[in-house]
C-alpha cells in the first residue's frame, strides 16, 4: 500500500517526492506549495491510515520550512514540507480538516509569529496575552533567548474567551495554583451551577523555553535538556533524543546498550503507571489502595536509585549508548524484585475491581469517544482506552523493539475505568519485555566506539509513558543544536481533554484529571 | 374622641392630598405623597393605637340606603390592629415616595399616582372600618381597582399591562365568590349589618357552613396569594413601582386575611375541623411552592414577591391550627393559633414593606434587579445593605429579629396538636409542620442568595459598579422599618398581649394568660396559678427583672395540658441582651489579642490568577441551583435554546443554554383554566352569528323565562 | 471493604524512622558530590565536565556548589570522578534568609511540633514535585512529625517552591507569597529553583526563585529525595540543624558558568 503513496501523491498533486528507507522504517518527504496543503494532509490522514505527528517549524536564512509530521503502521512515515520567503510566513491553516493540528498551529503563530490563515483562534496560547506583548516571536533567530526584553506591554483588557452564554452562567477558576500537590495549570470550568458545561484550560505557566534555550548548546547538553524537562518520564525523552542524534550520526548502538535501553524504558514505563495509579486512587478518596499503589511506586524507585544511582534514571541515557554498565548479579536482583512488585500490582487491581464504589466514579466519567481519540490525533494510554491501538514500539519499531514480544492492550469504552485498565494492562506487558530482555542481555560493550557527530537534522522517537513523543535535532557542523522540536505526547493529548471534563459535576473534575494521568511539565516545556 | 378625630382627619388628608396633588405642579407631586401621605398615616395610626390600647370601640352610622339598611363603620381593636399596621407602613412607604417618584418625572403622570395613592389608602382603611356588606364590597371594589391601577402604573410595559389584566381578573373572581359568601350569610340573617349576620349565622347547618367557608376562604384567599389562585401575585407585585409593591405586599395581603378572619372568626367561627384541615393543607402547600419559587428566582422583587406567598402560607396555617382548635373546642389554643397567626402577619407586613423599599432602592440607583448583575453593594451603599440584611435575618426567621418570635409561635401552636384525640388532624398537623419546616430552610438559602449576591461579592456588572447610596428620604424609612423589625422580635411579651387583645373583641383573648403568664406582678393572677407551674417557671428564671420591668415578664412561656405537661419556652429579649454582652465582649478580647499584631490587608485568595473578573465569582444562579435541580420534578423547566455553535468543524465558540420554568400553579391552574374559559367563550361566541332575527328570539326567550320565574318564585 | 482493611494490615509498617534514627535504604537518595584534593599534576579536566558550573577550582581543591548540581553524574565516572557521598541531610540556610521580615527569625516553640505547608510549582519538570508527593506515602509518612500540606496559603506556615520560577507563574508565586500570614517561611527545593538548573539563563524563566519570593531554606538536589526534604521541614520547626554544605560562599551572578564552549545563535 505504502509503495502506492508516491504514485499517488505524484499523480493527483504533482509534487516533488523523495523516498528514504533505511533500518528505521520507509520515509517519504513530500514537497508541496502552501495550495496543496491542505488538500494533501487530509487525503494522507482520511485515506493512508496515517496519524498526524506534530509540526516542526525551522527558519533558514532566506525561508520558513514548515514539516508536517505523519506516521503510521508498518514503520511507514510522510514528511510533508512547506516553504515561504522570511518575509511572507503565512501558510494555510490545516485544523479544520486535521484537527490535531490545532495546537501546532497555534503554538508556532505564538513562538515565530507564523500567520495560519484560517484558523479561527490564533493567539493567547503559549505567551498569555496578560503577559507579555503581541509579537514577541521568541522562537525566531533574531530574539535573544537569554534575556527577558526590556519593554512590557501586556494587554490590560486581557478577558478570558466564554464560550457558554447562558443565563447566570459563570466560570469557576481553578488555578494556577489549586489543590494540595498540583502542577500549575489554570482551568476555567464554564457552568451554571452543578454540571461544567465547557472546561478550558490555559496551559504554559511552566513554559521554560526549551526548545530556545537548546540552540546554541553543544548536542551534548541539549541531552541534559531533553532529559530533564519532564522528570517522571526522563529516560523515555532522553532517549528519543539520543536516537534522533544517532540517526544524524548514522551510529549503531551496540546490542548490550539496545538491550539495557529496553530494559530501563519498560522500567521507567512501569513505575509511571504505579504513579498514575496511585493518582487514580487518591483522586476517588479510596486512601488504602492509594497507600498501597504508593508503596509499590516507592520500591520500584528506590530500585532504580539503587541500581543506576538515580531514583528516576537522570544520566543514563547518553549519545551512542549508555553512560555505565551493570553486573548481570545486579540486574538479576533488580529484575526479581520488579517481578515481585508487578505481583502485588496485580492483586491491587484485583481488589480494585471489586470495590464498586471505586468503580462507580470512574466508570463512564470522563468518556472520549473513539471518533473524538481519532479526530484528535490523540496517543499514548488514553488514546488506547479510546479504541486507537497504536504504539510506536509496534508501528514504528525503534531500539529492537521489534524483536520483542508483547501486546498492545486495547480498550473502547473511553472513560476512566478503561484508562485504568490499560493502566494495569500496560504495567504487565512492561514487565514482560523487561523479562525477555534480561533474558537475552548479550554481553559487550554499552557505547560505541567512536561517537562523532557531523551536521544534519533527524527524527527520534520514543513510546514514552505518556505516549508517542518526538524529538526532531538539526545539528551544525561543530556539534551545536541548531533546532531542536520535541512534540511531546501530554501536548496531543490535552489538546481533546475538555472533551472529558465536559457534562460532568465539579466533583467528577479531578478525577477525570487523575486519569487522564498527563503531565503539564511535558506539555509546557 | 381620639379616635373620632384621628379618623375624619385621616379622610380628610387623604381627600386634600388627593386633591392637593392634582392642583400642584407636577414635580411637587412627589412631596405631597410625602407630606400629606404621612400626615394621613399618623393620623390613622393614632386612632388605631387609641383602638388598640386603650380599648375604647369607636361606632358611626354612615348614610342610610333604601333596600340596603344603613351603612356601619366600626374601630373595634381588631380592626385597630390592622390599621395600626396599615399607618405604619404606609407611612415609611410615602416618605419613600419623594425621592424614590423622581424617575417617572416626564415618563408617567404623577397625578394620577397621587389620586390613586391617596384613594388606596382611603379605600383600603374602609375596608377594615366597614360593618356591613355593602360598605365592605363597596371599598373592596375600590381598593382593588385602585391597586391594579397602582400595578398598571408603567403601562407602555407589555408585562406590567399583562399582570394588571391578570390582578384584576383572579381579584374580581374572588371578589364575587367572598360577596357570594356574605350573601348567604344575609340571606339567613334578613340583614345586611355584621352584627345581624353574627346573630344569625349560629342557626346556620353544616352544608352552609361549609358553603360560607370554602367560599370567603378562597375567595379572600385570591386576595391574599393563597395556592391555588395566587397566580397573579408575582407577576404584578414586581411589575409595581417599588413602594407601591410595599404596600401591596405589606398591606394588600393582610386585607385577604383579614376578610377571611371576620367571617370566621368573628361572624361564623369556624366549627367544623375539616374546615381548619383546608386552612392547614392550603397554608402548607402555599407556603412550600412560594419558597420554592422565591429560592430559584432572581429578579429581586418576583423572589420577594413569591416570598409573600409563602409567608401568607405560615400565616394562614396558624389560622388553620386556630380553627381546628376552636372546633374542637380548646379555646386557649385556638388563641395561640390565632395570635401566631397575627403576629406573623404583622411582622410580615414591616419586614416585606423593607425588603421591598431596599430593592426599590438598589433598582432606583443601579437600573436593573436582577441579581445576577448586581453585587458588591455594600461598599457604595452600607445604609441600605445594613437594612437588607435586617430585612433579610427577619424574613429568614433569624435570631433575635421578628420573624423567629412569630415562626416559633406558629410552630409551637402546631405542636400543640398533640393533645388532640383523633389522629387524622394529628397527621395533617404533622405534614404541615413538615412543609413549614422545609420552608424555613429554604428561606434561610433563599435570603443568603439575596444578600449576598446583591450586596457582597464583586460588582458584577459596569452599572453596579458605578452605584452610590440613596438620599436619605429613602434610606431613612427603611431605617425606622428595620427598627420596628427588631423591636416586634425582641419584645415578643409586649405584643403578644397587644394582639391577644385584639382578638377579645371577636370572642378570643385567651393566649395572653397561656403564653405570657403574670409572672412579674404580684396580682390576684399569680396565685391563680398552681404551683408547680410556678416552681417549673422559677427555675427558668422566668421572674429575672421582675422589680423594674414593666409588664407581664419577658420569657414567653407556656405550658401543655395535663396530659402533656411540657414547657416551651422563649426570650429573645433576655437573648438580645446576651448577644450584645457577647459581641462586646468578643470584640473587646479580640483588640486586646491582636493589640499588638500588624494587620494586613490583601487580595482575596483565587488560586493565584492575573485578575480574578466577576464572571469567575458565583451568580445567583448558580447558588440556587442544587435547589433547582433537586426538585427538577416540581419545577419542569422546560428548554428554551440548548444551541452549539463551531467554526471549522471542531472549534467550538458559543454554547447557548436557556431553561425557563413555568410556574407549577400556572400549570395545574391557571392554565387550565384558561383553557377552559377560552373555549367556554369560543362556545358562547356562536351566539353572535349577527343573524337579526335569532337575536330578536333571544329577546323573546329571556322575557318569557323571567316572566315564569317570576310566577314560580 | 474489609478486603482493604486486612490487605492494609498485612502491608504492615514501612515508616523509616528517620528523624529518630539515620535511614541508610539503597536507593533513598542518589547523593551529592563532595569536593576533593587536587592530586598533585592533575588538571582536573573533571571541572570541566560539568555542565552547570557546580565544581570549582579553589587552591588546590575542587569544591563543590551543590546548589548547581543537576545529577547528570558526569563527574561521578571516569578516572578523574569526584567522590559522591549518599545522605539526604541537605537542607542549608539561605544567605539572606528572613530579609525584611520583622517577624520573628524563627517560627519560635509555638510552631515546633506542627507546619502546614503550601507547595507551589513554579515550573518544575515533575520530578522534585513527585519527590515532594512522595512524603505522604507510607515510607515517609510526614503526618507523623506533625508537617501537612494544605490547599490554601492562607493557612500556610511554609511556602515549598519548587521549579526555576518561569515568568508566567511569577505573579502566581508572589499572591502565593502575599497570601499567607506571617510567620513565614519559605523553602526552595531542587536546583532549579536555586540556579535555574539546566533551564537558565533564560528569557522565559530566572535562574531560582530567590528573585521572586525572598527565600529562608535551600535544598539542592535533582531532584533531592524525600528525606532531603523532610530534613529542611525540620530545619524549618528548629527541630533539626542545617547542613554545610557550600565550601565557600558563591557569588551566583559572577561565577562562570562551567566552562562547556557556547555557540553563538
Amino acid at each position: 500500500m505504502h509503495l502506492r503513496i508516491a504514485e499517488q501523491i505524484s499523480e493527483q498533486w504533482a509534487t516533488n517526492i523523495r523516498v528514504h528507507r533505511d533500518r528505521r522504517g520507509l520515509r517519504y518527504e513530500v514537497q508541496t506549495g502552501s495550495e496543496a496543503l491542505k488538500a494533501l494532509c487530509t487525503w494522507i490522514v482520511a485515506t493512508q491510515e496515517l496519524a498526524f505527528g506534530g509540526l516542526v517549524v525551522e527558519q533558514d536564512t532566506s525561508e520558513w520550512l514548515l514539516r508536517y509530521l505523519f506516521y503510521g503502521p508498518e514503520a511507514c512515515r510522510v514528511d510533508v514540507l512547506v516553504r515561504q520567503p522570511l518575509a511572507h510566513p503565512q501558510f494555510p491553516s490545516i485544523g479544520d480538516a486535521v484537527h490535531a493540528a490545532d495546537w501546532h498551529e497555534r503554538e508556532a503563530e505564538d513562538l515565530f509569529g507564523i500567520v495560519f490563515e484560517g484558523h479561527p483562534r490564533l493567539g493567547d496560547f503559549v505567551l498569555h496575552d496578560d503577559a507579555w506583548q503581541e509579537g514577541l516571536a521568541p522562537m525566531r533567530k533574531s530574539f535573544n533567548g537569554r534575556e527577558a526584553p526590556i519593554q512590557r506591554t501586556p494587554n490590560a483588557d486581557w478577558r478570558p474567551d466564554r464560550i457558554v452564554h447562558a443565563p447566570g452562567a459563570f466560570g469557576m477558576p481553578v488555578g494556577p495554583v489549586y489543590s494540595g500537590v498540583a502542577e500549575s495549570a489554570h482551568f476555567l470550568l464554564e457552568t451554571v451551577g452543578e454540571d461544567v458545561i465547557r472546561a478550558q484550560p490555559r496551559f504554559f505557566y511552566k513554559y521554560r523555553a526549551v526548545e530556545k534555550t537548546a540552540e546554541g548548546r553543544d548536542a551534548m547538553d541539549a541531552l541534559l535538556l531533553a532529559e530533564r524537562f519532564n522528570g517522571i518520564t526522563a529516560f523515555a525523552h532522553g532517549l528519543g533524543f539520543a536516537q534522533s542524534l544517532e540517526a544524524i550520526g548514522g551510529l549503531e548502538v551496540p546490542p548490550r546498550a539496545l538491550t539495557l535501553r529496553v530494559l530501563f524504558a519498560e522500567l521507567e514505563r512501569l513505575r509511571h503507571h504505579t504513579g498514575a495509579i496511585e493518582g487514580i486512587c487518591e483522586s476517588t478518596a479510596l486512601v488504602v489502595a492509594a497507600s498501597q499503589a504508593a508503596i509499590l511506586e516507592e520500591e520500584l524507585l528506590r530500585l532504580s536509585g539503587e541500581l543506576t544511582g538515580h531514583r528516576y534514571l537522570f544520566g543514563l541515557v547518553i549519545y551512542g549508548g549508555l553512560s555505565r554498565d551493570f553486573a548481570d548479579a545486579d540486574l538479576c536482583t533488580a529484575v526479581a524484585r520488579a517481578q515481585g512488585i508487578l505481583r502485588r500490582l496485580l492483586a491491587l487491581e484485583r481488589k480494585l475491581t471489586r470495590t464498586s464504589s471505586f468503580l462507580d466514579r470512574l466508570e463512564q466519567v470522563g468518556i472520549v469517544t473513539p471518533e473524538e481519540a481519532h479526530a484528535f490525533g490523540l496517543v499514548g494510554p488514553i488514546a488506547r482506552a479510546s479504541g486507537l491501538a497504536r504504539d510506536l514500539r509496534v508501528v514504528q519499531p525503534y531500539g529492537g523493539y521489534g524483536d520483542y514480544a508483547f501486546e498492545v492492550p486495547n480498550e473502547r469504552e473511553g472513560d476512566g475505568y478503561a484508562r485504568l485498565r490499560i493502566l494495569f494492562a500496560e504495567a504487565r506487558q512492561s514487565m514482560r519485555i523487561i523479562e525477555q530482555a534480561f533474558a537475552r542481555l548479550p554481553g559487550g560493550s554499552v557505547r560505541s566506539a567512536n561517537a562523532g557527530l557531523p551536521a544534519g537534522a533527524a527524527l527520534g522517537w520514543t513510546e514514552a509513558p505518556l505516549g508517542a513523543a518526538f524529538h526532531w535535532v538539526r545539528v551544525d557542523a561543530r556539534g551545536a543544536v541548531q533546532r531542536y522540536r520535541i512534540v511531546p505526547p501530554s501536548f496531543v493529548n490535552w489538546h481533546a481533554f475538555h472533551l472529558a471534563a465536559e457534562a460532568f459535576a465539579f466533583q467528577d473534575f479531578p478525577i477525570i484529571l487523575a486519569s487522564f494521568g498527563l503531565s503539564i511539565s511535558e506539555n509546557d516545556r | 374622641m381620639i379616635e373620632a378625630a384621628g379618623i375624619i382627619a385621616f379622610f380628610i388628608l387623604c381627600a386634600s392630598g388627593a386633591l392637593v396633588g392634582l392642583l400642584t405642579p407636577r414635580s411637587q407631586n412627589p412631596w405631597v405623597v410625602a407630606v400629606l401621605g404621612a400626615a394621613a398615616a399618623v393620623a390613622i395610626s393614632v386612632a388605631a393605637a387609641a383602638a388598640l390600647f386603650v380599648g375604647r370601640a369607636y361606632a358611626a352610622d354612615l348614610w342610610s340606603l333604601p333596600f340596603a339598611g344603613t351603612l356601619h363603620i366600626c374601630l373595634d381593636r381588631l380592626s385597630g390592629l390592622f390599621l395600626l399596621i396599615v399607618g405604619l407602613v404606609y407611612l415609611p412607604a410615602s416618605i419613600f415616595s419623594a425621592g424614590y417618584l423622581r424617575r417617572y418625572l416626564g415618563h408617567y403622570s404623577l397625578r394620577a399616582f397621587t389620586v390613586l395613592y391617596f384613594a388606596l389608602f382611603a379605600s383600603i382603611a374602609t375596608v377594615i372600618l366597614a360593618r356591613d356588606v355593602i360598605s365592605f364590597l363597596l371599598a373592596w371594589e375600590l381598593m382593588s381597582i385602585a391597586s391594579v391601577l397602582l400595578v398598571n402604573y408603567e403601562f407602555e410595559v407589555d408585562e406590567t399591562v399583562r399582570a394588571g389584566y391578570l390582578m384584576l381578573a383572579m381579584g374580581e373572581g374572588g371578589t364575587i365568590a367572598a360577596a357570594l359568601a356574605f350573601l348567604i350569610l344575609a340571606n339567613a340573617a334578613g340583614s345586611l349589618d355584621f352584627e345581624a349576620l353574627r346573630a344569625a349565622a349560629v342557626s346556620l347547618g353544616p352544608g352552609a357552613r361549609w358553603t360560607v367557608f370554602l367560599l370567603s376562604f378562597f375567595g379572600f384567599g385570591v386576595k391574599a396569594g393563597l395556592v391555588p389562585f395566587n397566580s397573579w401575585l408575582p407577576r404584578a407585585h414586581p411589575a409595581a413601582p417599588a413602594n407601591v409593591s410595599a404596600l401591596l405586599s405589606g398591606l394588600i395581603l393582610n386585607l385577604g386575611i383579614y376578610g377571611i378572619l371576620r367571617v370566621n372568626v368573628d361572624i361564623l367561627p369556624a366549627s367544623l375541623v375539616g374546615t381548619g384541615l383546608v386552612a392547614l393543607i392550603v397554608g402548607a402547600v402555599s407556603a412550600f411552592v412560594g419558597i420554592l419559587y422565591a429560592t430559584t428566582e432572581n429578579d429581586a422583587k418576583a423572589m420577594l414577591a413569591h416570598s409573600s406567598i409563602e409567608n401568607m402560607g405560615i400565616v394562614t396555617a396558624g389560622l388553620g391550627a386556630g380553627f381546628v382548635f376552636t372546633a374542637a373546642g380548646r379555646p386557649v389554643l385556638a388563641g395561640i393559633g390565632f395570635v401566631a397567626a397575627l403576629y406573623h402577619l404583622t411582622n410580615h407586613s414591616f419586614y416585606k414593606a423593607l425588603l421591598f423599599l431596599g430593592a426599590g432602592t438598589v433598582d432606583f440607583r443601579v437600573g436593573t434587579r436582577d441579581l445576577d448583575h448586581l453585587g458588591g453593594l455594600i461598599r457604595p451603599m452600607p445604609w441600605t445593605a445594613l437594612y437588607f440584611l435586617i430585612g433579610s435575618l427577619s424574613i429568614a426567621a433569624m435570631y433575635p429579629f421578628s420573624g423567629f418570635a412569630s415562626e416559633w409561635l406558629t410552630l409551637q401552636a402546631l405542636l400543640r396538636s398533640a393533645e388532640l384525640p383523633s389522629t387524622p388532624v394529628k397527621l395533617v398537623f404533622a405534614f404541615t409542620g413538615v412543609a413549614l419546616a422545609l420552608t424555613a430552610g429554604l428561606a434561610v438559602t433563599c435570603f443568603v442568595k439575596a444578600f449576598a449576591m446583591g450586596f457582597l461579592g464583586v460588582p458584577r456588572s459596569r452599572r453596579a459598579q458605578e452605584a452610590t447610596e440613596a438620599p436619605a428620604s429613602m434610606v431613612a424609612p427603611m431605617g425606622a422599618l428595620a427598627i420596628v423589625c427588631l423591636i416586634l422580635g425582641v419584645t415578643p411579651t409586649f405584643v403578644i398581649p397587644a394582639l391577644s387583645r385584639s382578638l377579645e373583641s371577636v370572642g378570643n383573648g385567651h393566649a395572653t394568660a397561656a403564653l405570657v403568664p403574670a409572672f412579674f406582678s404580684h396580682s390576684a393572677d399569680h396565685s391563680s396559678l398552681p404551683a408547680d407551674f410556678r416552681s417549673e417557671f422559677h427555675d427558668l428564671g422566668a421572674q429575672t427583672g421582675e422589680s423594674f420591668i414593666p409588664g407581664r415578664g419577658l420569657v414567653v412561656l407556656h405550658r401543655g395540658g395535663t396530659d402533656n405537661p411540657v414547657i416551651f419556652a422563649m426570650s429573645t429579649s433576655y437573648g438580645v441582651v446576651v448577644l450584645i454582652v457577647l459581641l462586646a465582649v468578643v470584640v473587646a478580647l479580640t483588640r486586646w489579642i491582636a493589640r499588638n499584631r500588624r494587620v494586613t490587608r490583601a487580595r482575596i485568595w483565587d488560586g493565584g490568577v492575573r485578575q480574578l473578573f466577576p464572571e469567575m465569582t458565583y451568580t445567583a444562579t448558580g447558588f440556587s441551583n442544587p435547589v433547582r435541580v433537586v426538585f427538577d420534578a416540581i419545577l419542569r423547566p422546560r428548554t428554551v435554546e440548548d444551541t452549539e455553535q463551531t467554526v471549522a468543524q471542531h472549534f467550538r465558540v458559543a454554547i447557548r443554554r436557556t431553561r425557563e420554568p413555568t410556574h407549577l400553579i400556572d400549570r395545574l391552574v391557571l392554565n387550565v383554566l384558561v383553557t377552559h374559559l377560552t373555549r367556554f367563550a369560543r362556545l358562547l361566541a356562536r351566539m353572535h352569528h349577527g343573524r337579526v332575527n335569532v337575536y330578536v328570539a333571544y329577546v323573546l326567550g329571556t322575557l318569557v323565562g323571567a316572566l315564569i320565574l317570576s310566577l314560580i318564585l | 471493604m474489609t478486603q482493604w482493611v486486612l490487605s492494609g494490615l498485612r502491608a504492615g509498617v514501612r515508616t523509616t524512622r528517620y528523624p529518630a534514627w539515620p535511614d541508610d535504604s539503597p536507593g533513598l537518595s542518589p547523593g551529592l558530590p563532595s569536593g576533593r584534593a587536587l592530586v598533585a599534576g592533575e588538571l582536573a579536566r573533571v571541572v570541566d565536565r560539568c555542565p552547570t558550573g557546580a565544581l570549582i577550582r579553589q587552591d588546590h581543591r575542587v569544591v563543590v556548589d551543590p546548589r548547581r548540581c543537576v545529577h547528570c553524574l558526569r563527574c561521578a565516572r571516569g578516572e578523574d570522578a569526584v567522590n559522591w557521598e549518599p545522605g539526604y541531610e541537605w537542607a542549608i540556610m539561605a544567605e539572606n534568609a528572613n530579609r525584611g521580615e520583622t517577624a520573628p527569625a524563627s517560627f519560635g516553640p509555638a510552631f515546633a511540633r506542627s507546619l502546614h505547608v503550601r507547595v507551589v510549582d513554579a515550573g518544575d519538570c515533575g520530578a522534585c514535585l513527585h519527590e515532594v508527593k512522595q512524603l505522604a506515602n507510607p515510607y515517609y509518612n510526614l503526618h507523623r512529625l506533625g508537617f501537612f500540606i494544605t490547599p490554601t496559603p492562607r493557612q500556610a506556615d511554609i511556602l515549598l517552591v519548587v521549579g526555576p520560577g518561569t515568568d508566567q507563574m511569577r505573579a502566581a508565586l508572589e499572591q502565593s507569597y502575599a497570601a499567607m500570614p506571617t510567620p513565614r517561611k519559605v523553602i526552595a527545593v531542587g536546583t532549579c529553583a536555586l540556579s535555574g538548573g539546566v533551564f537558565s539563563p533564560s528569557f522565559a524563566c530566572s535562574a531560582g526563585v530567590g528573585s521572586i519570593v525572598p527565600v529562608d531554606i535551600e535544598v539542592p538536589g535533582h531532584p533531592p529525595p524525600p528525606l532531603a526534604i523532610l530534613h529542611a521541614l525540620l530545619v524549618a520547626a528548629g527541630r533539626a540543624s542545617p547542613a554545610e554544605l557550600v565550601a565557600a560562599p558563591v557569588d551566583r551572578a559572577t561565577s562562570e558558568r562551567g566552562t562547556t564552549p557556547e555557540h553563538g545563535p
